[in-house]
């Protein structure tokens, strides 16, 4: 029976390597993804703000105050004439614009940046604070010093960090969705069950040959994805590798089962793909994958932990980001480790060969 | 896979009161069959007659609502893992993965029995040779057929199902897994084949069975159930388009007159006293026919004369 199975696996595993669409969606693509935002989003606070100031005609002492002021506070001044500033703005480029009015200025912040002109039109006010002080020789106003840390407080992370537990998530879901569910519906509608059964092959082997195939497809991928991950930006894993396990076998079985379970709702792969999608897109974007949900209402960052990935993500970035052990995070931990139960069940009564 | 003693005589198959019913129709109505070892026995009738359903309950895909079922002296019961180590099935669609290699795949469905033909050997038989490095999904319809048929084969089996394993194919390729059809007869196995192609029933079926709408409507060797029609011959008159309505025309001849597309059809005991009477007849009524044939009935006429409809209706 081993052997059997063994065989099953072997050669699961040779035709996936075939795939060279699927080799590169879970392999290249996740490490992509880890490169391309991990070096875009490097600077930890994100891309560094700009202002657009406008040259007034004939510049005087406190012009030149203020952009040194704007300066020091690491806003990127970009000084352009009335009319280029203008046609620039016409253009939707600029987020915050500062005009001189009267003997002060006045800012214009566009309506569509508001996210980046906000933050941008708070630290022009400093700055200029900062300049009339400085013009009227009063001491250098004090500042209280901030630091970068992660939750857990071990070590200050960036953003690749915080992407890399993301992903390792995001391919677990891929996998159940698509490589456990749509690969067996497709099976069933192609008649690939009906042509197993009428062999002597039991039908539980066929299927262990592809959960051990999809989970050393899970495996590799987290071992590629950690080693780019520790080569190209120095990102360990801060917990014991215990607890790091135990987390990515709950996770693993959790989505597997859900594959299944799904896979049993549908009766042709275009259906599936349709339910699937219907699972995917908000799980993926609403879970925390790639950005947190700091600024959505509280209710949507509660609604969220209903379903697995959330509460997963939260798990595994205590773990492997702050070295945190698993036993503050039951909640989680029993949120993931219900659906794991509840899909399971549901696969066993409910997968259908035919 | 148990000590079951399998007895070596007696029918290959034995069908009695076999019926299932699906939600919106009874699809085999009780069926009574009887196939003897070593001969080819074809099931025939048109798309929905239950010619599928009914193999798929003797092959164990589907569970019969009543009925006995007793293959190789085995029952689906008692001894499900003795049928299937003796028995080799081709469905409808190969549904084998793309990418998978001819010989990789032989290898695969041979390491699920007990014991398999050696793939060299299976290769041979159905003339894929120089295709066995290929990837299934870059064959030909009748090279996707010969592996069907090959993976069929790959445990040794006494009994083969081959489910209109020439549907879509073009006449050679047609031929050439006839052929590999009777090396299966040749070989000493049993072969249960559908299909709807009558002239292919009549060069490969010892016996066969004629079902509609889930019942066996007429059942013997191919020359008894043509004999049984006792009208061995058939006039026809073709026309450029569709045929005229008959009507007018069988009353004045006096005789009955089929009207089958494009042509009229009469079928007749004494072909030579009625030909000059029809074509009289048609020269007086003006009948704007292209040309007139005699033939053999075949067995497409005795499906015909049964059910009133055409095979592929």
């Amino acid at each position: 029976m081993v052997k059997m199975v063994w065989r099953q696996f072997a050669m699961e595993w040779k035709l996936y390597t075939r795939d060279k669409g699927a080799m590169f969606w879970t392999f290249a693509f996740p490490v992509v993804m880890l490169l391309g935002f991990g070096f875009i989003f490097r600077g930890g606070g994100g891309p560094k703000l700009s202002v657009v100031y406008v040259e007034p005609a004939i510049s005087s002492p406190k012009d030149a105050a203020l952009c040194k002021a704007m300066g020091d506070l690491q806003l990127k001044v970009i000084r352009l004439a009335p009319a280029e500033a203008e046609a620039r703005w016409g253009r939707g480029e600029t987020a915050l614009e500062v005009l001189p009015a009267g003997s002060g200025y006045r800012m214009r912040l566009n309506s569509y940046l508001l996210a980046q002109g906000g933050p941008t039109a708070g630290l022009v006010n400093q700055a200029w604070m900062m300049a009339q002080a400085r013009l009227a020789g009063a001491p250098e106003p004090g500042r209280i010093p901030v630091s970068v840390e992660s939750p857990g407080g071990r070590k200050a992370s960036n953003y690749a960090a915080f992407l890399l537990p993301g992903l390792l998530g995001l391919n677990l879901l891929s996998i159940g969705l698509f490589s456990v569910g749509m690969v067996n519906v497709s099976y069933r509608e192609k008649g690939k069950f009906r042509r197993l059964a009428v062999t002597p092959l039991p039908k539980w082997v066929f299927l262990m040959g592809q959960v051990l195939q999809r989970l050393a497809i899970c495996l590799a991928q987290a071992v590629v994805l950690v080693a780019v991950g520790w080569a190209v930006f120095g990102i360990r894993n801060q917990g014991s590798y215990l607890d790091l396990t135990l987390v990515m076998v709950l996770g693993t079985a959790c989505f597997m089962s859900f594959g299944f379970a799904l896979s049993s709702l549908a009766d042709t792969a275009e259906s599936y793909a349709a339910i699937a999608n219907v699972f995917f897109f908000p799980l993926m974007l609403l879970s925390g994958v790639y950005f947190t949900l700091d600024s959505a209402p509280h209710w949507l960052q509660h609604a969220v932990w209903i379903l697995p990935l959330a509460p997963f993500l939260t798990t595994l970035r205590a773990v492997f980001n702050d070295g945190a052990s698993l036993a503050g995070h039951g909640l989680a931990l029993a949120v993931v480790g219900a659906w794991a139960v509840v899909t399971f069940l549901v696969a066993v009564r409910r997968f259908r060969w035919a | 896979m148990g000590g079951t003693e399998v007895p070596m005589s007696g029918p290959a198959l034995r069908i009695r009161g076999l019926r299932k019913a699906f939600p919106k129709v009874v699809a085999v109505a009780g069926v009574d069959l009887e196939v003897a070892r070593g001969e080819v026995f074809g099931l025939l009738g048109p798309n929905g007659a239950g010619k599928t359903t009914t193999l798929e309950m003797i092959e164990g895909l589907t569970a019969p609502d009543a009925g006995e079922i007793e293959i190789l002296g085995c029952t689906w019961a008692r001894d499900g893992q003795a049928i299937r180590s003796r028995i080799g099935v081709q469905l409808q669609s190969t549904s084998l993965f793309n990418k998978i290699r001819v010989r990789e795949a032989l290898d695969l469905y041979g390491s699920y029995y007990p014991k398999a033909r050696p793939t060299d050997e299976l290769l041979a038989l159905v003339q894929l040779q120089d295709k066995a490095d290929a990837y299934h999904i870059t064959l030909s319809g009748g090279q996707q057929q010969r592996l069907a048929l090959a993976l069929a084969l790959v445990n040794d089996p006494d009994m083969v199902f081959l489910d209109e394993p020439t549907t879509g194919l073009d006449p050679q390729a047609r031929r050439s897994l006839w052929d590999i059809v009777r090396r299966m007869k040749a070989e000493g196995r049993t072969v249960l084949i559908t299909t709807h192609y009558m002239e292919e029933a009549e060069a490969l079926c010892d016996r066969l069975a004629i079902m509609d709408h889930g019942q066996v409507i007429a059942s013997g060797t191919p020359a008894s159930l043509i004999a049984q029609l006792a009208i061995p011959s058939v006039v026809e008159l073709t026309f450029e388009g569709s045929a005229p309505d008959p009507a007018a025309f069988s009353a004045r001849l006096g005789e009955p007159v089929e009207r089958r597309g494009e042509r009229w059809e009469i079928p007749t005991r004494d072909p030579k006293a009625l030909l000059p009477r029809l074509l009289e007849t048609a020269e007086i009524a003006a009948v704007p026919y292209q040309q007139v044939h005699v033939r053999r009935a075949t067995l497409e006429d005795v499906f015909l004369h049964q059910t009133g409809r055409s095979l592929r209706d």
